[in-house]
C-alpha cells in the first residue's frame, strides 16, 4: 500500500486519478435492519421494500500529480461518495476510475484507534490501519507524539482523552503517511484554533510536485490559499470545474441565492 | 482481577462445570473421561470462539469498511487468529491435567497436530462464513449461542464417539466437528492412531466450507460498504 518513500516516481503533470462516466447507485432498505425476521415479512409482502439513490451522475474528472483538488459541494452532494470510490472502498455502479500510484484516505480520523488501549498502541494501531509498515512508524513516532502535542498524556489510555486531543492524535497519525495520493475528508476542523493553523501549515507541507491532494472541505478560505484547482459537485454532478476562486465565488452565490439554472436543470 | 490468568482458569472452570454435569448425569468419575473431556472441550472452543468473533467481525469493522480499502477477509481471519491465542494456552493446561492424571504420554500423540491443523482449517471456513451471512442476516448474531451450543452436544465431548446409541450414527456424518474431534481423543488421550476414513472426512468438511465460504465472501465482499 502507500509508503514513506522518499523517492516517488511521478511527474509533474502526470495524470494521477482518471474518473470516466462514473455512477454510483445506493439501493437503500427501507426496512432499518436487514434481519432474517424482516427478510420473511418483506417475503409475504411481496418482495423487498428499497429506494434507490443516485449517489453519483456520470463523473468525469481527472487529477494530475502536482496538483491540489478541493471538492465543494452541499450535504449530500455526494464528495464522500466518489472518495470513497477513488480510494477503493465503494465500487462504482457505472463508468472506471484509474489510479496511477498508492492512494492514502483521510476519510475519517481515528479509524482503527481502541479507545482502551494508550495513546502510543494507538499511534501503532492507527498508523498499520493507514498502511504504514512497524518499522515506518517506530521511526515518525516521536514526530507524531510531539505534533499532537500531548506529552505525558500519549501512554494515558484513549477513553481519557477529550475529544480534541483524540482528534489531534488522530490527524498527528494520519499526517505522517506519504502516500502518492492523498485524500482527505473534512479532517482538518479539529482541535483548538493553534492546532488547526499547525494542521493547516502541515497539509501545505504535503503539497509537493510529485504528489496528489485531494481536500474535501467546507472551508472556503483554505480551499482558496492551498488548493490549485477546485471541484463543485451538487448532487451526485459535477457542476463546475476550474480556477479556485471563480468556482468558489459561484458556489456561494448559489448558496445565497439557493437556485440556478445550471443546477435545477432536471436531465 | 485476574487479567491474564483469565486465559487458564476460564477453560478449567469450564471443564470443571461440564465435568460435574457428566458425574451427576452419567454417573462416572472415571479420570480418564476427564482427560477426554478436557481435550475435547478446548479443541471445540477453538471453533466456537472462531464463530463468536468471526459473526460480527465485518458489522463491528463498519468504521474501518467505510474508511480504508483493505482485504475484508482480514476481519474474520483475526478472529481466528485470536481464538488460536486463546486456544493455546489451554493445550498448556491440558497437559498438565494429562500429566497430573498419569495418562501415558506417547509418540501417537503426535497425529494430533493434523487434527488441529484441519480444525483451524475448519475455524478459518466457519469464521468467514458467517461473518458474512451476518451482513445481510443480523441477527445470526443472536442464534448463534444456541448454535455453538447445540453443536456441543451433538459433538462426543461430554460422551466419547464410542458410546454413541448406533441410532445416532447420523450425527456421524451430519456433523463436522465429529470426525475431527473423535480423532483428536483417539490421539491426545487415548494414544492411538485416528481412522483415516475420519481425517479424511473432517478434511472434506473443512475444505468445502472453506472453499465455498471464501467464494461467497470474496463475490459480495466488494457490497459490504454499501450494506454496513
Amino acid at each position: 500500500m502507500s509508503s514513506l518513500s522518499a523517492s516517488n516516481l511521478h511527474k509533474t503533470n502526470e495524470l494521477a486519478v482518471s474518473i470516466r462516466n462514473v455512477g454510483l447507485t445506493y439501493t437503500t432498505a427501507i426496512d432499518k435492519r436487514p434481519t432474517l425476521k424482516a427478510r420473511i415479512k418483506a417475503f409475504g409482502l411481496g418482495g423487498k421494500q428499497t429506494r434507490v439513490v443516485r449517489a453519483l451522475d456520470n463523473i468525469n474528472l481527472d487529477v494530475n500529480y502536482g496538483q491540489v483538488l478541493g471538492v465543494i459541494g452541499t450535504n449530500g452532494a455526494g464528495k464522500s461518495s466518489l472518495m470513497r470510490c477513488v480510494a477503493g472502498i465503494l465500487p462504482p455502479s457505472q463508468g472506471r476510475i484509474e489510479v496511477y500510484g498508492s492512494v492514502s484516505t483521510l476519510l475519517a480520523l481515528g479509524v482503527g484507534f481502541n479507545p482502551s488501549m494508550s495513546g502510543r498502541d494507538n499511534v501503532f494501531l492507527g498508523g498499520l490501519a493507514a498502511g504504514m509498515s512497524r518499522e515506518e512508524i517506530d521511526g515518525h513516532f516521536d514526530e507524531i507524539a510531539d505534533f499532537s502535542e500531548l506529552g505525558d498524556a500519549i501512554d494515558a489510555p484513549m477513553r481519557t482523552y477529550s475529544s480534541g486531543m483524540y482528534a489531534r492524535l488522530a490527524f498527528s497519525v494520519a499526517a505522517t503517511v506519504r502516500p502518492d495520493i492523498l485524500i482527505i475528508d473534512e479532517a482538518l476542523s479539529t482541535g483548538d484554533a493553534k492546532f488547526k493553523e499547525k494542521s493547516l501549515n502541515r497539509v501545505k507541507e504535503l503539497r509537493s510536485d510529485d504528489r496528489a491532494l485531494i481536500l474535501v472541505s467546507h472551508a472556503m478560505q483554505t480551499l482558496r490559499d492551498t488548493c490549485n484547482d477546485v471541484a463543485w459537485l451538487h448532487k451526485g454532478k459535477l457542476i463546475q470545474r476550474g480556477e479556485p476562486n471563480q468556482v468558489i465565488d459561484a458556489y456561494q452565490e448559489f448558496l445565497h441565492l439557493g437556485k440556478s439554472a445550471a443546477i435545477d436543470e432536471d436531465v | 482481577m485476574f487479567g491474564q490468568l483469565w486465559l487458564v482458569l476460564n477453560p478449567l472452570l469450564l471443564s470443571g462445570v461440564y465435568f460435574i454435569l457428566i458425574v451427576i448425569i452419567g454417573g462416572s468419575t472415571d479420570s480418564a473421561r476427564y482427560v477426554h473431556l478436557t481435550a475435547s472441550l478446548f479443541l471445540f472452543y477453538l471453533v466456537a470462539n472462531s464463530l463468536t468473533g468471526g459473526v460480527k467481525s465485518i458489522t463491528a469493522g463498519q468504521r474501518l469498511i467505510l474508511n480504508t480499502a483493505f482485504p475484508r477477509i482480514m476481519l474474520p481471519l483475526s478472529a481466528v487468529i485470536i481464538a488460536i491465542f486463546k486456544f493455546l494456552p489451554t493445550l498448556i493446561v491440558f497437559f498438565v491435567v494429562k500429566a497430573i492424571i498419569g495418562s501415558p504420554f506417547s509418540l501417537e500423540m503426535l497425529w494430533a497436530i493434523p487434527v488441529l491443523l484441519i480444525t483451524v482449517f475448519l475455524a478459518l471456513g466457519l469464521a468467514i462464513t458467517i461473518s458474512c451471512i451476518n451482513v445481510y442476516f443480523r441477527d445470526i448474531a443472536n442464534f448463534l449461542p444456541y448454535l455453538t451450543r447445540t453443536l456441543l452436544y451433538l459433538s462426543p465431548i461430554l460422551y466419547e464417539a464410542s458410546d454413541l446409541n448406533p441410532n445416532l450414527k447420523v450425527l456421524e456424518i451430519v456433523n463436522p466437528l465429529f470426525p475431527i474431534l473423535d480423532s483428536w481423543s483417539r490421539a491426545l488421550v487415548h494414544s492411538e492412531a485416528p481412522q483415516i476414513s475420519s481425517l479424511l472426512q473432517g478434511l472434506a468438511w473443512a475444505t468445502g466450507i472453506f472453499f465455498i465460504g471464501t467464494y461467497f465472501f470474496l463475490s459480495r465482499e466488494r457490497e459490504f460498504a454499501v450494506r454496513l
